[in-house]
């Protein structure tokens, strides 16, 4: 049914198997070190192996109770080796695993191995946060911003001039014997006068029509244009976790942008090609401890819904009726603008983050870009054409070179401002 | 030396001279009212003020405006596990065949995201690997809502195996089967195991030429006509450039049809003016009763030369016996380059038609190799229409065929029906049960177009509706299991053993040997002597034929829109078949044809008695070029079951005369008073009275240089004379560098077929706009074929009798009785210097740098400035949302869910107000270019080419790359019969015609 199910069989027979039941001798002493050994351990073995739960192997934890320490050191380091010796044990593990062949760790050193098995003794320790002394619990103190109140200072600062000025001027004229004049007395003289002012009044109307046009403009080209966009996603995907943490190229998962005018968003069986082995149980939050008591994440397990994987017997669902994931559009040109991806990833080699931004930092994806036509048309005006080492430019390059000289060779110079090649 | 042909668009031309003047002189012959165009029923019954008018626009703007605020959520929804094969936005091709009871064709299937959206010709199949408009149009099929979509029992829904135990039932050793020709091996296998009595019956009947190479060659098939080999063809009746044997002859007529020494000469003698007499160098107007006495009397010529015995051949009439006498001389000079093709489904005419090829020696004549495309039995017919009026045939078991509709003479009324067929059609919503068919896209099948030929087709989509390939269908009617793809690999390993069936899928052909054939006799003069043969004497009265139209042909897509859209080559019209009469005969019969206030054409209708059975006002259009006393009419009209689009359009010509009838001599018709509205798109573009196809006679192509018959205007300036080209008040736009598309079309290989117009609509999601539309000449079509008719009189005639003026140019508008005729495609110019660029106040069009004139439709404000300015008239205006006005919902595959997935997803779907017109498929450019940038390497001429380009069977469309030396269109640009259309108004077009060359003196 599934074609992933038989690929799944082919990837685990290539893969390993193995290690269980030997004499439990507790006198196994390794001088390991347990922190290397989980490095080690996720760089080597995670694929296959967790410490409490069967994978693809078998569950590590206790490994070292049930065999030989000698045993361990000749079955991780090549145990088709071992095997072909005719050890009882290790045909055992081989045939109880599906003939699953573990990969041979002939670079591992004696030391690296005991590192390994150290980890699996000791596990992964919780992390209490501790208070070590008072000036360890750092807050940093939130940055703000003060420009507000000292607008407002500055402002009362001025009116109390104003009243204290008028005071003073009303004092002038009692001493000169002249009656006090209100401040708003004064005010609305001072108001009579401009508004009769036709100089003043021509300014001020010319002024206030050009501040609004120009706020009508404004707002009026921010119609439809959604930078910023965020919309929540049925999955809590992160790519900074995924192209940020891990540095998962953008084409493993976008591959069609380099061939189509789609980048295209991955099927859920291209997930599945890493998530078949990570299910998020070993996601641990802020302290260090596992974030879903070694249960697998929930947005992991929507991908297993939507694809039909049977996490705990690690196995397709047959006749499962699948449903697609119903992402959110971020990127929204109109119908009428032709907008191809390879042209601009493959021909034009372009960096995606050119136009998606810092995508390897966003916990949740945005719209980075303006995605108007001015925002296209200024990049056509200012990018040059790659034209080493593309046969296709080949005769064009000499003849534009001939014609434009030192100038840059820019899209727009190739007819990259026309109407139809975007609007057909 | 341009011959001065006048040519002149329709005789309507001439019916109202100064509305034609008033119309030619307006682009667009009436204004829409808003309410129309609003089209919304309650908007359209009020009568709509300026001020509502305002209204509406101003709440539509404000309204917009806030809707426009908050942006829509848009999901983007990928698939669980996508297919290896398939990458979004990136189209997959498969390799398939097509057959739909006549037409068969090798065929390429773009798909993209699972959608199949455009048929291509399969370039390698060696037997019809072209595609004509019928198959172009075949994909929309597809996506016809009104296609059965579950088995039916007595009209209920139900299941496949309740239906198909419901039908076992009814079948039993006094059922029959009828079909149309079955090409299929596995169907046949299929039909042999349910072991039916089985009868074939074809829409157009060629059973009696078929009985012909039955009893002398043992194979129910027609010859293989190798037309490189000819050098001299007469064809009587058979219209081989349209619908004759299967064949699709536009590769190989074109090819020899290039003007030079050894070029093919064509000779035609038929009723109707047809696409092939149409072409043809010669034409020669014979009755249906007369084309067995022509062929009699070439007969005899040959006879006599080669010392045959003469047949007893009634006598010509005067006007035609001296051509045919001629015709017979130029066949015998021509020897065994000489070739007669026979149109009439009559063994007489056959035998005369092979007996004059093998005296001859005629080596295009294949009667080693056989086409099976149409296999039809009249006889076994007639037996069964005898039996079932008998009562003795319980069930009649219908494969794809309609005898409800087509075959008039079954009566039904006695015998249960199971239908297998793709919609509750005329038979099928009366059958007890209805088993729905898949449409070929969806289907597993093999054919045998051929001797020698095995192809195969293989589905592009599941079916959309839960119906089954034909061969699945009848397997189960016999209790078998397998299904479509298991019976049809199985039938692959027996008939293509050596061909992997991977490879086999994707070339989708396989080639054999060409079987030994025992013949009855040797090729000697036993075969050729026909004497003591009845040659039927001709009649003098009225007769009446039916004949096959371009777009509908036998009447397959009888639901798809574009098979109506596409006005008919020879007449101009769309949506509509009438009789088409002599001029003589209309006067007699007091039918006219007037033009309308609002550039339509409104014409008489008859009523119409044929053998005892009448049909009531049928319209009439008056066809120069037809032979007086003759009137046809095109069958596959008429339907009334058939869904939504084909519904009540024309008349069932299968009313008058069945399939196996060639013709009627018992013909009665009566003028009535009703009028009858044509969809003609004749007068919307008129280009009189101007140089718009040279042409030209092969001896002057072959003595004298192109300076004197492709004259090239020039100016006098005050450099002196200047070219077109060179004397211009414009900036030159850079075209040096980088591309330079330019396109080539030869009008002497354009046979005018139509496969070019549905091709272009199918690329460009060009809307249908239906027939009140086209009456008021707001077709949309991107691409135009224009036919002109030749006269007689000429400045040459007029100087040498003396003719005044007025009179010549009165004259001149008068048709010859039998006109030439020649067709031009036109579409969108891409001029250099675009007049519909200057006059743009939006610069909504504008010029690219590689010779294109674009079309932003976003920035266009619909002021049709532009397409008042052109001069080829080929900008089209969007007067509707054709996708959203109620008005359209019928036609417009746009405004069906399942119509709308034929849509090409890289061209938009143009909104109301904005015009629209050929972008060279700019899509198609860019494509390619994009292609050979990712490989990194040069873009190579030929890689892509436009829609109507790829479409034209007969490579009369060359598009290509100017800048480069080594493409095709460089050459051509070289020749000397290229030229532009209108080039004295300076236009500097990117298109450019080759001059017509008639192979007459």
């Amino acid at each position: 049914m599934y074609t992933t199910t038989s690929k799944l069989r082919r990837f685990a027979s290539l893969l390993s198997v193995v290690v269980f039941m030997f004499s439990a001798s507790s006198a196994q002493a390794f001088e390991g070190d347990a922190k290397n050994g989980k490095k080690l351990f996720k760089q080597n073995c995670a694929s296959c192996h967790k410490l409490d739960k069967k994978l693809v192997g078998p569950a590590l934890t206790g490994v070292t109770d049930k065999y030989s320490e000698e045993w361990l050191l000749a079955w991780i380091r090549n145990n088709a080796e071992l095997r072909a010796s005719g050890d009882e044990d290790a045909i055992a593990i081989f045939e109880e695993y599906n003939g699953s062949i573990m990969s041979s760790f002939t670079t591992l050193s004696d030391q690296d191995i005991f590192d390994i098995l150290q980890y699996t003794i000791e596990g992964d320790q919780k992390v209490v946060p501790v208070a070590a002394d008072g000036s360890a619990a750092v807050v940093v103190a939130e940055s703000k911003d003060y420009s507000k109140q000292i607008t407002i200072g500055l402002g009362l600062l001025l009116l109390v001039m104003v009243m204290l000025l008028a005071r003073m001027k009303n004092t002038l004229r009692l001493v000169n014997g002249q009656d006090p004049v209100s401040i708003l007395e004064e005010a609305g003289w001072f108001w009579g006068r401009l508004i009769n002012n036709k100089g003043f009044v021509t300014v001020a109307t010319v002024l206030v029509t050009v501040l609004f046009l120009n706020q009508a403009y404004w707002w009026m080209s921010g119609i439809g244009v959604e930078q910023k966009y965020q919309p929540e996603q049925p999955i809590a995907f992160s790519h900074a976790l995924h192209a940020g943490q891990n540095e998962i190229d953008c084409n493993y998962c976008h591959s069609s942008a380099r061939h189509s005018k789609h980048s295209g968003i991955p099927s859920a069986n291209v997930c599945m090609n890493c998530h078949m082995y990570v299910d998020g149980s070993e996601i641990t939050d802020e302290t260090g401890n596992l974030k879903y008591d070694g249960e697998g994440s929930p947005e992991i397990a929507k991908i297993y819904a939507a694809i039909g994987w049977d996490s705990e017997n690690r196995e397709y669902i047959e006749d499962y009726e699948q449903q697609p994931i119903k992402w959110i559009r971020i990127h929204n040109l109109p119908d009428l603008a032709y907008f191809n991806h390879s042209q601009h990833v493959n021909a034009g080699q372009l960096e995606c983050q050119e136009c998606h931004g810092p995508v390897e930092t966003m916990e949740e994806v945005y719209q980075y870009s303006e995605l108007t036509m001015g925002w296209c048309i200024n990049c056509h005006r200012e990018t040059e054409v790659q034209f080493e080492k593309n046969g296709y430019y080949q005769d064009f390059h000499e003849e534009l070179t001939e014609k434009y000289h030192d100038e840059k060779i820019t899209a727009e110079k190739i007819g990259g401002l026309e109407c139809g090649k975007c609007h057909y | 030396m341009t011959e001065n042909n006048k040519y002149w668009k329709g005789i309507e031309d001439q019916s109202n001279p100064e509305l034609t003047e008033k119309l030619a002189q307006n682009e667009f012959s009436n204004e829409v009212s808003s309410a129309d165009f609003l089209g919304n029923d309650d908007a359209v019954q009020t009568e709509t003020s300026r001020r509502d008018f305002l209204k509406f626009m101003g709440f539509s703007t404000a309204a917009a405006t806030l809707a426009a605020c908050e942006a829509p959520i848009v999901e983007s929804i990928p698939y669980v596990v996508k297919p290896d094969s398939l990458t979004p936005g990136m189209p997959s091709y498969y390799a398939t065949s097509m057959f739909d009871g006549s037409d068969f064709a090798s065929v390429l299937i773009k798909t993209r995201e699972g959608r199949p959206i455009k048929v291509e010709p399969n370039g390698d199949a060696p037997f019809n690997g072209a595609t004509n408009a019928r198959a172009q149009a075949s994909v929309l099929s597809l996506y016809d809502g009104a296609r059965l979509r579950s088995p039916k029992v007595n009209g209920e829904a139900t299941s496949w195996s309740a239906a198909l135990s419901a039908a076992k039932d009814m079948i039993s050793a006094s059922s029959v089967l009828i079909s149309g020709t079955v090409l299929s091996p596995s169907a046949s296998a299929a039909i042999e195991k349910l072991g039916l009595r089985h009868v074939s019956v074809d829409a157009v009947s060629q059973s009696a030429r078929l009985d012909v190479y039955e009893s002398f060659a043992g194979k129910r098939g027609l010859p293989m006509i190798r037309l490189e080999e000819a050098q001299t063809v007469f064809a009587v009746g058979a219209d081989f450039l349209g619908d004759w044997s299967g064949q699709n002859f536009s590769a190989a007529y074109a090819s020899r049809r290039k003007p030079g020494k050894g070029m093919l000469k064509h000779i035609q003698a038929e009723a109707g003016l047809s696409i092939s007499g149409s072409n043809a160098d010669t034409r020669m107007k014979v009755r249906v009763s007369e084309y067995e006495a022509v062929l009699a009397t070439v007969y005899n010529a040959v006879a006599a030369s080669k010392g045959f015995a003469a047949v007893n051949a009634p006598k010509l009439r005067a006007d035609i016996a001296s051509s045919v006498n001629a015709t017979a001389k130029e066949l015998i000079a021509s020897g065994e380059g000489a070739l007669v093709l026979n149109g009439l489904n009559s063994k007489v005419a056959e035998r005369l038609a092979l007996a004059i090829n093998l005296a001859l020696g005629a080596k295009s004549f294949d009667t080693t190799t056989f086409v099976y495309t149409a296999k039809g039995d009249d006889k076994a017919y007639a037996q069964l229409v005898k039996d079932i009026k008998a009562g003795s045939v319980d069930t009649l078991v219908t494969l794809d065929v309609n005898p409800a509709y087509a075959l008039k003479e079954l009566n039904l009324e006695g015998v249960k029906l199971v239908s297998i067929a793709d919609r509750e059609d005329e038979s099928a919503s009366q059958a007890a049960v209805a088993l729905p068919l898949s449409h070929y896209l969806e289907s597993w099948s093999d054919y045998v177009p051929a001797d020698g030929q095995y192809t195969v087709g293989q589905p592009t989509i599941s079916p959309l509706f839960d119906s089954k390939s034909a061969v699945e269908i009848l397997n189960g009617l016999s209790g078998g299991t397998e299904s479509a793809v298991e019976l049809i690999k199985a039938s692959a390993a027996t008939m293509a053993s050596e061909k992997a069936w991977n490879a086999l899928l994707h070339d989708g052909f396989a080639q054999s040997e060409v079987p030994e054939i025992a013949m009855n006799g040797a090729m000697n003069g036993e075969m050729i002597d026909v004497s003591g043969i009845n040659v039927a004497k001709p009649s003098t009265g009225l007769e009446f034929y039916t004949y096959t139209k371009a777009g509908m042909g036998s009447g397959a897509n009888a639901n798809n829109p574009w098979t109506y859209e596409l006005p008919d080559p020879i007449t101009r019209l769309s949506w509509d078949n009438y009789l088409v009469m002599s001029a003589a005969d209309a006067v007699e019969y007091g039918v006219e044809i007037e033009a309308q206030s609002n550039g339509a054409m409104n014409g008489n209708t008859v009523n119409i008695t044929v053998d005892g059975k009448s049909l009531e006002n049928v319209p009439v259009w008056i066809q120069p070029g037809q032979t007086q006393g003759t009137i046809g009419l095109a069958i596959g009209f008429g339907r009334q079951n058939v869904g939504k689009v084909g519904n009540g359009i024309g008349v069932n010509a299968y009313e008058l005369l069945p399939s196996s009838s060639a013709l009627s001599t018992k013909v009665s018709i009566a003028a009535t008073e009703v009028e009858h509205g044509f969809a003609s798109v004749q007068l919307a573009h008129t280009m009189m009275g101007r140089k718009i196809v040279n042409e030209i006679s092969l001896p002057t192509f072959l003595t004298e240089s192109p300076e004197a018959w492709n004259e090239k205007p020039t100016f006098e300036t005050h450099k002196g004379p200047m070219s077109a080209f060179e004397a211009n008040l414009w900036d030159d736009h850079d075209h040096e560098t980088s591309h330079m598309w330019n396109m080539s079309i030869d009008l002497n290989s354009c046979t005018g077929c139509g496969a070019c117009v549905v091709a272009c609509s199918l690329e460009n999601n060009v809307p249908v706009v239906g027939k009140e539309e086209v009456r008021k000449h707001r077709d949309m079509h991107w691409l135009r074929i224009d036919r002109y008719y030749s006269s007689d009189m000429t400045k040459e005639v007029a100087e040498e009798e003396g003719v005044s003026a007025i009179e010549k140019y009165a004259k001149m508008e008068v048709p010859s009785e039998s006109p030439s005729v020649v067709f031009q495609p036109v579409m969108c110019q891409h001029c250099n210097h675009a007049p519909c660029e200057t006059v743009c106040p939006v610069g909504a069009t504008v010029h690219s740098r590689e010779g294109l004139n674009h079309m932003a439709y976003n920035r266009c404000i619909g002021t049709r400035y532009c397409a008042n300015n052109c001069p080829y008239k080929v900008r089209r205006f969007n007067w509707f949302n054709y996708k959203g006005n109620e008005q359209f919902a019928d036609v417009n595959p746009s405004q069906d869910d399942y119509g709308r997935m034929v849509l090409n997803p890289d061209v938009t779907v143009r909104a109301r107000g904005v015009i629209e017109k050929c972008s060279m498929c700019i899509q198609r450019i860019q494509i390619g270019k994009l292609e050979a940038k990712k490989d990194g390497r040069i873009l190579n001429d030929g890689e892509f080419t436009t829609a109507c380009a790829q479409a034209c069977g007969s490579n009369a469309i060359v598009f290509g790359d100017v800048n480069n030396p080594k493409s095709e269109v460089s050459h051509l640009k070289q020749e000397g019969r290229a030229y532009h259309l209108l080039e004295e108004v300076g236009t500097q077009p990117s298109v450019f015609y080759q001059t017509k060359v008639r192979n007459r003196a």
